[in-house]
């Protein structure tokens, strides 16, 4: 019993030493990456505020965009949806929305509203998605095309619109973001900039919630009054002024949100479009791209462009974001494993040598063993090996720098874009970085733990986003 | 708690843990003050700013389009913000005026001494500061601060600025120069403002480009000879002589996007005799890639004569990749006037195809239009 229970004792004080390497070699990681953000952000900030004497918009340089808009169930806002996007600011620009077998009434909005007619000839190529039943064309905007297929999925929509969209460079938005006017216009300098490497750009996702919209603009930027989308604010941030930006800075970004990114159209069609069989279709689409491209030894970029913006609802109750972050840790896992021999190996570059490596250590691995950590914490305890003011000191030491990190962020927004323009807000972002460790941090690695058990059960559900709705000035 | 070794030094671990905590909470401390501070004063900043901005927008517009503006009456009336307000409404307006009310708002801009000030910012190490500078003279349209400084322009955005600059103000002395100034010595590629100023240097006089890229095209970087590509694929029909062996030489280079390039480029020069060459239409039309052939199917619907159009319909008729079949029949489709033949019967889906959608392109452009089906 006495032996038991010392190798019970040795095993955890040992756990307790590789949890505090861990750390220290994570927040190591965390650290350098916002160092590489700043040096980034401050170029990024130089450029955006010298605005060069010359006309963007007539410029006959812009490749032809095709935003690929997949729509399911949106009959009450898709009409709007498709106004905001065909009214972008953008040279050549075509709207591809793909209505993925709605079983209520989008397609017959579009079809009255844009004056659609089904186009009377047979697609004269394949298309790797599920039937399609008809191709519309509008009457009254030439720039709107509608595609009706079978249900599919999100991925499945997304290469029938890439597939039928004739522009150089596509965009794939969900139907409910709002784009920036002059989004696409920065969006697309990287390839105009490196014309021969570019396929994909990516651009920041913002918090929509209780911002005021208007005719798919936004008016006013508000910071959300409930805690949990402002935590979000925080992670969003966070996670895009620090952890992309600094990916970035060493061309290993491995990442592009769905809700906004865009890609050089030939490039993901030769990798076979985005794959259906996985939940972060976003995720797996740009690590597929990096492995193609340097598997075939190509030079290539992938871009984060710092201020065009998109905005997007985020869920506003536990239910619905501890779905939507149990299918992004699923998403997450599936894609690293499906890209194992990426991990550590030198012929994907940095992406293969550094950032995976990195990635699967901290995002995958670090909220897992955080969870543990909260397991062992007690029975170290119980079986007298915990030493309980280290366990304090540390914990405050880890949380102080999680929260130096977080407003990092929130620096990092203030110098540069500064959306959030009131003092009081800012102060508020500051709290969330604070609040985020008590509780909602502890939260997410429960959430790890279930979505790495829903993976290993094999379950490939999306769940569905409830959406509120934006505010309006008539709110 | 127990003691490390560090160097040869035996630690204690709490000495260890409270430094570490020191350091983060300095840091913690010196980023929230940071944080706060600057947004108290961007906010407050941005709030004075925009209390007076409409009033300041009222009065500068009122004073336009009055007959005598007094700009310099009004501006020694206001204060070192209102100034700050109104460069920055004067920056908005001069973007969007032409004509005689962008002339009299220059004056405005005499009278806050903006080129005097651009003028000393030219002398700055900062080169955003000479890049500002070199704005303000252009919307200005005042290059004597320029002309009679030192400065030499060093980045390729500064050349672009500079020759933006001589060109708005109508002192650049020749396309010649403006291609000189910004191609000498360089082998960065452009940013868009650069590519946007070398199109517009081009477009009023093609052949110093075409000389200049003839000569050099070999030792440009693939990103530069691509833009410059680009730029020639707009020049349209203004070219009209030149010596376009680059361009086909271009066409026979490794890197796809190139040789897409070219073949776009090659549009503009469906004149030229040396095009025609049969060898080098059947080498272009055979491409291995199939971005490339589009591209060259793009180009000989652009030549549009009958010669060129049969050569890109044989092609078709031959075409194995979808796209590049569809792509092709597309471009045929637009010049369908100029061509007697069966499409349908020849190329089958693809012409259907893009026939159709042909027609919903014209019907979308025409007012009171009925459907193609209808």
């Amino acid at each position: 019993m006495h032996s038991i229970q010392h190798l019970l004792g040795t095993v955890l004080l040992l756990f307790g030493v590789f949890v505090i390497c861990y750390y220290l070699v994570v927040n190591g990681g965390y650290l350098l990456l916002h160092v590489l953000a700043l040096f980034e952000l401050r170029d990024d900030v130089r450029d955006s505020r010298w605005n060069p004497p010359f006309r963007r918009f007539s410029s006959p340089f812009y490749p032809g965009i095709g935003i690929v808009v997949p729509a399911y169930n949106e009959e009450a806002t898709i009409v709007e949806s498709v106004q905001s996007m065909l009214s972008l600011n953008y040279p050549e620009l075509e709207v591809v929305v793909v209505n993925d077998g709605s079983t209520d009434a989008t397609l017959d909005r579009l079809v009255e509203t844009f004056d659609l007619e089904a186009v009377d000839a047979d697609i004269p190529f394949d298309v790797p998605s599920e039937e399609i039943h008809r191709v519309y064309r509008s009457c009254t905007d030439e720039e709107l095309l509608v595609v009706d297929k079978e249900n599919g999925g999100k991925s499945d929509a997304l290469n029938a619109g890439i597939w039928l969209t004739e522009m150089r460079l596509f965009c794939a938005v969900d139907s409910d973001t709002v784009i920036d006017r002059d989004a696409l216009l920065s969006l697309v300098r990287p390839f105009l900039e490196e014309p021969t490497t570019a396929v994909a750009s990516g651009g920041v996702i913002r918090v929509a919630n209780d911002c005021v919209i208007q005719d798919g603009v936004v008016e006013s930027v508000k910071l959300p009054k409930t805690g949990l989308p402002g935590v979000q604010v925080m992670e969003y941030l966070r996670a895009f002024y620090s952890g992309r930006l600094g990916l970035n800075r060493i061309n290993g970004l491995i990442l592009i949100s769905g809700a906004f990114g865009l890609f050089q159209t030939d490039a993901v069609r030769e990798v076979g479009g985005y794959r259906q069989d996985t939940v972060t279709e976003d995720f797996d689409i740009v690590v597929r791209l990096h492995r193609h491209l340097k598997e075939t030894g190509r030079e290539y970029t992938v871009d984060f462009v710092p201020e065009p913006v998109a905005w997007t609802e985020v869920p506003s109750t536990r239910r619905v974001l501890g779905r939507q972050r149990r299918r992004w840790y699923r998403g997450m896992i599936e894609t690293v494993v499906t890209h194992w021999r990426m991990l550590g190996n030198p012929n994907y570059g940095r992406v293969g040598s550094f950032v995976m490596p990195f990635f699967v250590v901290a995002e995958v691995l670090g909220p897992l063993i955080e969870g543990l950590g909260y397991v062992v914490l007690p029975l170290a305890w119980y079986f007298g090996v915990l030493n309980v003011e280290f366990v304090l000191v540390f914990f405050l030491l880890t949380t102080g720098f999680g929260i130096f990190l977080s407003w990092f962020g929130v620096f990092s927004e203030v110098w540069s874009f500064n959306r959030y323009d009131s003092p009081w807000q800012v102060l508020r972002l500051l709290w969330y970085g604070v609040l985020e460790n008590f509780g909602y941090r502890q939260w997410k690695t429960l959430v790890a733990w279930r979505g790495l058990l829903e993976y290993l059960r094999g379950v490939d559900t999306w769940g569905a986003m409830e959406r509120t709705g934006f505010s309006t000035e008539d709110d | 708690m127990t003691e490390v070794t560090l160097f040869g030094y035996v630690v204690p671990m709490r000495v260890i843990l409270v430094r570490v905590g020191l350091v983060v909470g300095v840091a913690t401390t010196v980023s929230f003050c940071l944080t706060m501070g600057l947004s108290v004063y961007r906010s407050g900043k941005n709030t004075r700013r925009e209390r007076v901005r409409p009033d300041l927008r009222e009065e500068l517009l009122n004073r336009l389009f009055a007959d005598e503006p007094d700009w310099e009456g009004w501006v020694d009336g206001l204060s070192r913000m209102e100034r700050a307000v109104v460069e920055s409404l004067l920056d908005d307006n001069l973007r969007e005026l032409d004509g005689r009310e962008a002339d009299r708002l220059r004056d405005l801009g005499d009278a806050l001494g903006i080129p005097e000030r651009a003028g000393r910012r030219l002398e700055s190490r900062n080169e955003y500061d000479r890049l500002q500078a070199l704005t303000w003279l252009t919307l200005l349209c005042r290059p004597d601060q320029y002309v009679d400084s030192t400065f030499e322009p060093q980045s390729p955005r500064e050349r672009a600025a500079v020759v933006t600059l001589l060109q708005v103000s109508g002192t650049l002395p020749d396309a010649e120069s403006g291609i000189s100034m910004l191609l000498d010595g360089t082998n960065e590629e452009f940013t868009v403002f650069g590519q946007d100023t070398l199109y517009r240097v081009a477009r009023d006089d093609p052949e110093p480009l075409l000389r200049r890229a003839n000569r050099s095209y070999s030792e440009w970087p693939e990103p530069l000879l691509t833009q410059v590509l680009a730029v020639c694929a707009n020049l349209g029909t203004s070219v009209r002589d030149g010596d376009l062996g680059w361009l086909t030489a271009a066409l026979e280079t490794e890197n796809e996007a190139i040789r897409a390039a070219a073949a776009a480029a090659l549009g503009s020069f469906g004149w030229n005799a040396s095009l025609r060459d049969q060898l080098f239409l059947e080498r272009a039309t055979d491409d291995p890639s199939p971005r490339v052939r589009a591209a060259v199917y793009e180009m000989l619907a652009a030549w549009g004569d009958e010669k060129a159009l049969w050569i890109l319909l044989f092609a078709l008729v031959e075409e194995t990749h979808p796209r590049a079949l569809t792509l092709g029949t597309a471009a045929l489709v637009r010049r369908r006037d100029r061509i007697e033949t069966d499409g349908d019967a020849v190329l089958g889906d693809a012409w259907a195809w893009s026939l159709e959608h042909a027609e919903y392109d014209q019907l979308a452009r025409t007012p009171n239009r009925d459907g193609v089906t209808g």
